[in-house]
């Protein structure tokens, strides 16, 4: 594709003239396009940008970037097959953009956290994913800050508690859920404003589990990295290490061997496969259907064991590597893989079948916590979720990567947005990896399935589709070393299109519409 | 009130409380049956509830005194309660033993506690729990007048112990009725037992309970006790159904080996319907919680028109 084709070059150009392009723009090595902006242009050009239907997809800061400011913000804009990045320098103070995209409240917030950049006119300037327990001041992700334990503040002034919005009114009253929950799960705060049994008004509050991976990756080698990425969210180790190898692949120009992609496809799918079973033995648990959620729960414990016996981890772990993958798989392991794959579909056909024949569980999922399609674009919501609202958003087909160009799926859509239409999403998405598995398999050459290369400085930004939806990479190496690391995973987005999903839904609901999306908290609280 | 009156009195209240935990355990093996699952051992409920009874009790410091007396009110109301269903020997009534309505009444008064105790923490969950049991049991008590009423119909009588007496000796009446009476107190023991499609006593899921959530608060032997009433609740109710529609082994005299073999066909017949109700909580999934009262209809309509057939035939 020429920059004159791409749909991200020709806004870029209606907002900035042509004259002022060449030394402002510049193509990452993954299309993206990295455009300059100054402060006076910066809000005609978001307008512009919204007004084209662009979708932010992340915001992101970093110190040091630029010589003439002490903060650079990275605005990731996305429609389409077309990825543009505002590159706004900034020192200590910013307008804010979450009136024109709502999505860009939580960056802000993140970024506020982060390196303590006040947001002028934002509409929640609440902490984020430091708690009210970490001390005033605190902003880790500064370079003058030394990764070291800190001291929590052990009590918190009534005046500092976070403040949640209170919904008032007659028959009105507030049901506080976590973060402890009766079950084994992350921790999560809900908020549920609550009229009867009826949800008026749900907010969520995460970030209960803070880890600092970002930080931690600073000042790692490239390869001492792929672990930290693999930990970001458990069950999209792949597809999180993929997007952090690519980035740095892109970046040194290093040769990715045609059979490492082929393996590395076939775990990402297999990784999806398990995320999928997964969810819908839980949303099945959650309708109290226990039969049905056990022919899912059975069958995902042996994709596990599959997967113990593939690579050694259940997980998937420590596979992908830089310029390639750690381990081959042979080719007896690959046959074995051939026929788990084809006795697993015809066993999660019967499934299905008990399942989609129940009407008592049609009548749980129909109409059940409904993400309108209109909210897609504000809140960035991707994966199986967008798609089954009727997005076109895959990843996979919109940014291939890899060898997704020759193996690409089918776009899976439908439209009624509710849990019944992300249960039939996933199910249809299950036998779509599985097809593809069996083709790669197939498929296959022989061949390297690693080649060293030297690291060399620079950044970019990747995009994969793990079994969530959208995860983005920003990797920028320097010196040999990562200077700054930020991901993205899907869930960041699509936990917002929960607090609408549950509106008009009672509260018994709420546990089977949470699963049905498969939301993160690993992922989202890095 | 006669020899043969207080030994009823021990031997049923001894029965009930030695076989009700098994019969909660049957329940979860022919679940985790149709699941594929092994399932935990039939006397686990015995184990856990000998646990709680070990266990100290945490009362939490916004209770107050009705936290501490709903177990034994709600222990108390339902041994009394199952005092009126005899699972093994039928004694002549003695003052209102047996009378269907207090029978109600009592389950009532137990419900009526503990709803009362899922407030009186303070919990949200407790609360929910408390505010959705009530508004279940709004719908279903009327339903189960209905279906009091056409059992007395049927037998002509109020009286629990003359019912059973009367399916005893003279066998029971038409097939048809029988069926529709089978019905009707089927649902009544799935809603009165908080059993799926109206609530899954399995559920660690804080938001969907009913039952669990009212008794969330409770730990050690008064957990113990909330959790033996539930299951003596259950087996009174089972016996109540068994009794009416196969009565055979029930025995009406006072004999060692008649009250042996009752008590085993107790079991087995008691069994035979846990497997029932396991395949049936099985079979679907919990309801949401406005279509529950379709389910009561049933049960109502049922009922109804037993009293219909009873009236004009």
């Amino acid at each position: 594709m020429t920059a004159a084709d791409d749909i991200g070059i020709r806004a870029v150009q209606e907002f900035l003239g042509k004259d002022a392009l060449p030394d402002r723009i510049r193509c990452g090595s993954n299309n993206e396009q990295y455009v300059l902006i100054e402060e006076p242009e910066f809000g005609t050009a978001v307008s512009h940008l919204a007004a084209n239907k662009f979708v932010l997809i992340s915001l992101f800061c970093c110190e040091d970037f630029s010589a003439k400011a002490a903060q650079t913000l990275f605005y990731v804009f996305e429609r389409r097959t077309s990825i543009l990045v505002l590159v706004r320098d900034i020192n200590g103070r910013a307008t804010t953009i979450a009136g024109i995209y709502p999505s860009a409240s939580w960056f802000e917030r993140e970024c506020r956290d982060g390196f303590g950049i006040e947001f002028e006119g934002a509409f929640d300037t609440r902490r984020l994913f430091l708690h009210e327990t970490y001390p005033e001041g605190f902003h880790p992700l500064k370079k003058s800050f030394r990764n070291a334990p800190i001291v929590t503040r052990d009590a918190v002034n009534p005046a500092d508690e976070y403040p949640f919005r209170e919904v008032k009114g007659e028959g009105v009253y507030q049901i506080p859920v976590g973060p402890v929950h009766a079950g084994i799960i992350e921790p999560g705060h809900f908020r549920f404003s609550v009229i009867g049994e009826t949800i008026f008004n749900l907010e969520c509050r995460m970030f209960y589990k803070h880890r600092g991976i970002e930080k931690l990756a600073e000042g790692k080698s490239p390869e001492d990295c792929i672990g930290i990425s693999q930990e970001v969210s458990g069950d999209e180790s792949v597809a999180n290490a993929t997007a952090f190898c690519m980035a740095v692949e892109q970046i040194s120009h290093m040769p990715v061997p045609e059979r490492a992609w082929y393996l590395r496809t076939i775990l990402l799918e297999l990784e999806r496969v398990c995320s999928h079973l997964g969810d819908q033995a839980g949303m099945l648990v959650d309708v109290a259907f226990p039969l049905g959620a056990s022919q899912f729960s059975v069958l995902r414990e042996e994709c596990f064991r599959e997967n113990d016996r593939l690579t050694g981890s259940r997980f998937l772990r420590g596979m992908v590597s830089l310029g390639g993958m750690n381990r081959d798989l042979s080719r007896a392991q690959l046959d074995e893989l051939d026929a788990f794959v084809h006795q697993l579909r015809n066993r999660y056909k019967i499934g299905l079948k008990i399942v989609l024949s129940t009407a008592s569980v049609i009548d749980r999922f129909a109409t059940t916590g409904v993400i309108r399609p209109a909210l897609l674009r504000p809140l960035n919501i991707t994966g199986p979720s967008a798609r089954a609202s009727g997005g076109k958003v895959d990843v996979r087909i919109n940014h291939p990567y890899g060898i997704y160009d020759r193996f690409a799926p089918h776009l899976q859509r439908l439209r009624d947005g509710d849990v019944l239409s992300r249960f039939t999403i996933k199910a249809s998405e299950i036998m779509d990896s599985l097809d593809l598995i069996e083709r790669l398999i197939a498929a296959i050459p022989e061949g390297e399935i690693r080649v060293g290369a030297p690291i060399c400085d620079g950044y970019t930004l990747t995009l994969v589709e793990s079994a969530r939806g959208q995860n983005l990479c920003w990797v920028w190496i320097r010196a040999g070393v990562i200077e700054r690391y930020k991901v993205r995973t899907a869930s960041f987005g699509n936990w917002l299109a929960i607090e609408h999903a549950v509106q008009g839904n009672i509260v018994p609901d709420f546990p089977v519409i949470n699963k049905s999306m498969n939301l993160s908290y690993a992922g989202t609280d890095l | 009130m006669n020899t043969d009156f207080v030994l009823y009195l021990a031997i049923n209240t001894l029965v009930v409380i030695a076989v009700s935990p098994l019969f909660v355990s049957l329940i979860k093996k022919v679940k985790a049956w149709t699941q594929g699952r092994q399932g935990p051992s039939v006397f686990q409920t015995y184990f856990t509830l000998i646990k709680l009874l070990k266990k100290e009790v945490i009362y939490s410091p916004n209770s107050s005194r009705i936290m501490r007396v709903t177990p034994l009110v709600t222990m108390a109301a339902i041994l009394v309660a199952a005092l009126f269903v005899p699972l093994v020997f039928v004694p002549e009534p003695v003052g209102g033993m047996g009378n269907i309505i207090l029978f109600m009444s009592l389950l009532a008064l137990a419900r009526f506690f503990m709803a009362l105790a899922g407030l009186d923490a303070g919990s949200s969950f407790g609360g929910m729990g408390s505010s959705r049991e009530m508004s279940i049991s709004s719908i279903i008590e009327p339903t189960t007048i209905v279906v009091f009423a056409a059992l007395a119909f049927v037998f002509k009588t109020l009286n629990i112990f003359d019912m059973f007496a009367i399916s005893v000796s003279t066998g029971s009446p038409s097939l048809s009725t029988l069926i529709l009476i089978g019905i009707s107190l089927f649902i009544i023991i799935i809603v009165e037992t908080s059993r799926i499609p109206v609530d899954n006593p399995e559920t660690h899921l804080e938001l969907t309970m009913i039952h669990e959530g009212m008794i969330l608060e409770q730990s050690g032997r008064n957990l113990a006790l909330m959790e033996l009433s539930a299951a003596v609740k259950m087996t009174a109710l089972m016996a109540l159904l068994l009794n009416l529609i196969v009565p055979f082994g029930i025995t009406t005299s006072l004999t060692l080996a008649g009250i042996l073999i009752a008590l085993i066909l107790l079991v087995v017949k008691c069994s035979i319907l846990t497997g029932i109700i396991g395949i049936f909580e099985s079979s679907m999934a919990k309801k949401r919680f406005f279509q529950l009262p379709s389910l009561f209809a049933m049960a109502f309509f049922f009922s109804t028109l037993i009293i219909i057939i009873e009236v004009f035939s």
